[in-house]
């Protein structure tokens, strides 16, 4: 199986008053294709920067982040928004969505973005909405959707662009239980169905169940579970 | 371009608001523009439509026609120079006439000039100047509304001297008096004291390269601009000056108005910003996407304050000088554009420092 995501010998310090503070100590992780992996861990413990560096957000103090076998440390600030664009996909803990586009606008504009034609995109955006079942909100503004069809609407977003690897920042923080489970188990089936990897940080121990592997990330190391 | 005009789109309020102020504010830019261009206008045309390029005038004279003095001698001295057909004699006086049997006094500049000779106007009804027929002028259309007509006698209050309108000009007068063109031998008649003719200024027409072999050859007198000529007419200078501070001020405030606006949004916008950048979407993108939104409110504000001018020219009275002209019009809107772009690059410096990591960890946008 391919390895769709790659770090390796990752640390990343912060200067903190004075003196360097190690979030993440020569990490090492891997996520292959049809994988959801879940990283959690305490607040603090670094997941957000774990999730930052490995999202192209932020740059390693040493280590490298491979996608799809190719090394992505050495790219300047544009290449990186390019690969994030195309070849990655974010689903953030609420309130993501644009406030002023509609449903289907969301997803047409990261294709807007991306240069592909209009109706390729306006294709693409009609069958991610049809998985996700929101064919009848195509034209609401976010503020009109519940928390779980704002976070279903995300994840088409982020598929949008076909990409490789899928980055979940706390995707339940705002949902109740059952709407937590079902975009879990949504992310996951997607994860599989299309052949990408998904790296999830959540506090969310419930829907822990879904994922294929789950870390927890302490002292600046990921461990198994 | 996809987010500006759905943004636009979506707050509608918001962006009708500021659409208010800008136009009202280029409005107030353009109508006062046209006041200050009607006034100079109203104020110095005969001296701006005059075919010279320069004048001649009396040193100490401070660029005023009024105050300078000079004879045939003078004329023939710069005749030598700029050849016999671009130099002419202009007489200038500020007066009051009263039409004959009324009572009412008008204040009118008298001008003398060659009646066959390039200062002189072309008549638009009437008969235009002649050499010979004495105590015949042509006046100014504004005139008319005083009740003057082709064929009212003007008495001349200082002198006494009665004209007889024998035709009418159209865009005459200085210092915001009507003009009354007279030939040189009514010249001589309204000035007591003198045998021979004494004139304010020489007009020289087409001497740009001559200019300092002209100086040389008439010590004791200046050469000046037809541009300094015009300044120098009594108001005009602070007439203008007040108007175009009001201008500069009006695109100064239209620039931080913006500046204001689109910096409390975009602020307001941050994390929007951030997450957008995560997902991949340029500095340069969201930068084009404010800049867009400042140019659609500014040029949509100048086109809907254009109309409104354009109404309320037509609706303004004859008498109020008003005029804007289409370079004028574009000049003026092309400032106005450039300030409200300048006033949007505060909100671009701060879009371009926004970070995408403020995306992660974030629980409200």
């Amino acid at each position: 199986m391919k390895n769709r995501l790659e770090l390796r010998a990752i640390t990343r310090s912060f200067e903190d008053g004075g003196t360097a503070r190690v979030i993440l100590d020569k990490l090492d992780f891997k996520a292959a294709e049809g994988e959801l992996v879940a990283v959690i861990g305490p607040s603090g413990s670094g997941k957000s920067t774990f999730l930052s560096v490995a999202g192209a957000l932020l740059e390693p103090s040493s280590g490298e982040v491979l996608l799809d076998g190719e090394p992505i440390n050495r790219m300047g600030k544009q290449e990186l928004a390019d690969v994030r664009l195309r070849k990655l996909g974010f689903i953030f803990q609420s309130a993501n969505l644009i406030p002023y586009l509609k449903v289907e606008e969301q997803l047409r504009l990261v294709a807007n973005l991306a240069g592909v034609s209009k109706t390729k995109a306006a294709e693409r955006a009609r069958e991610l909405l049809d998985q996700m079942g929101l064919s009848h909100r195509r034209t609401a503004y976010p503020e009109k959707l519940s928390g779980g069809e704002r976070q279903r609407v995300a994840i088409a977003r982020a598929l949008m662009n076909d990409p490789s690897v899928l980055f979940a920042d706390e995707p339940t923080a705002s949902l109740d239980a059952a709407r937590g489970l079902d975009i879990v188990q949504m992310l996951a089936r997607q994860v599989k169905e299309r052949n990408k990897s998904a790296v999830m940080v959540t506090h969310d121990e419930r829907v822990l169940a879904w994922c294929d592997r789950v870390y927890v990330l302490e002292n600046g190391k990921l461990i198994e579970q | 371009m996809y987010l500006a005009l759905r943004e636009m789109r979506f707050a509608k309020a918001r962006y009708s608001l500021i659409a208010t102020i800008m136009v009202l504010i280029a409005f107030l830019v353009l109508f006062i523009t046209g006041l200050a261009q009607g006034l100079a206008y109203d104020n110095a045309s005969s001296v701006q439509n005059m075919a010279a390029t320069h004048f001649v005038l009396e040193q100490g004279s401070n660029h005023r026609f009024t105050r300078s003095q000079v004879d045939h001698a003078k004329l023939e001295a710069a005749e030598r120079i700029v050849g016999k057909n671009n130099a002419e004699l202009l007489g200038l006086r500020m007066t009051t006439v009263v039409p004959f049997g009324g009572t009412k006094k008008v204040d009118v500049t008298i001008l003398a000039v060659e009646p066959d000779g390039w200062l002189s106007p072309a008549v638009i009804t009437g008969s235009s100047l002649s050499a010979d027929a004495a105590g015949q002028v042509m006046v100014d259309q504004k005139l008319s509304e005083e009740g003057v007509s082709i064929g009212t006698i003007l008495v001349d209050q200082p002198s006494g001297t009665k004209f007889t309108v024998s035709g009418f000009v159209r865009n005459e007068s200085f210092s915001h008096a009507p003009v009354v063109f007279v030939n040189q031998r009514d010249w001589l008649a309204i000035q007591s004291q003198a045998d021979q003719p004494v004139y304010n200024a020489i007009a020289i027409k087409g001497a740009t390269a001559q200019g300092s072999e002209l100086q040389a050859a008439l010590p004791g007198m200046e050469v000046i601009k037809k541009s300094a000529a015009v300044s120098a007419i009594p108001g005009y200078k602070e007439e203008q000056g007040t108007l175009t501070m009001m201008i500069v001020f009006l695109f100064i405030i239209s620039a931080f108005v913006l500046a204001v606006f689109f910096y409390v949004i975009t602020i307001q916008k941050t994390s929007q910003f951030g997450i957008l950048k995560a997902i991949g979407a340029r500095t340069a993108y969201l930068a084009r996407s404010v800049t867009l939104q400042v140019l659609v409110l500014s040029v949509g504000s100048l086109v809907l304050s254009g109309i409104l001018v354009r109404l309320f020219e037509i609706a303004l009275p004859e008498s109020m000088p008003f005029r804007l002209g289409s370079s004028t019009f574009v000049w003026t809107s092309a400032v106005f554009i450039a300030m409200s772009v300048s006033g949007s690059l505060f909100s671009v410096w701060k879009v371009a420092r926004i970070d995408a990591l403020d995306a992660i960890g974030r629980a409200a946008a």
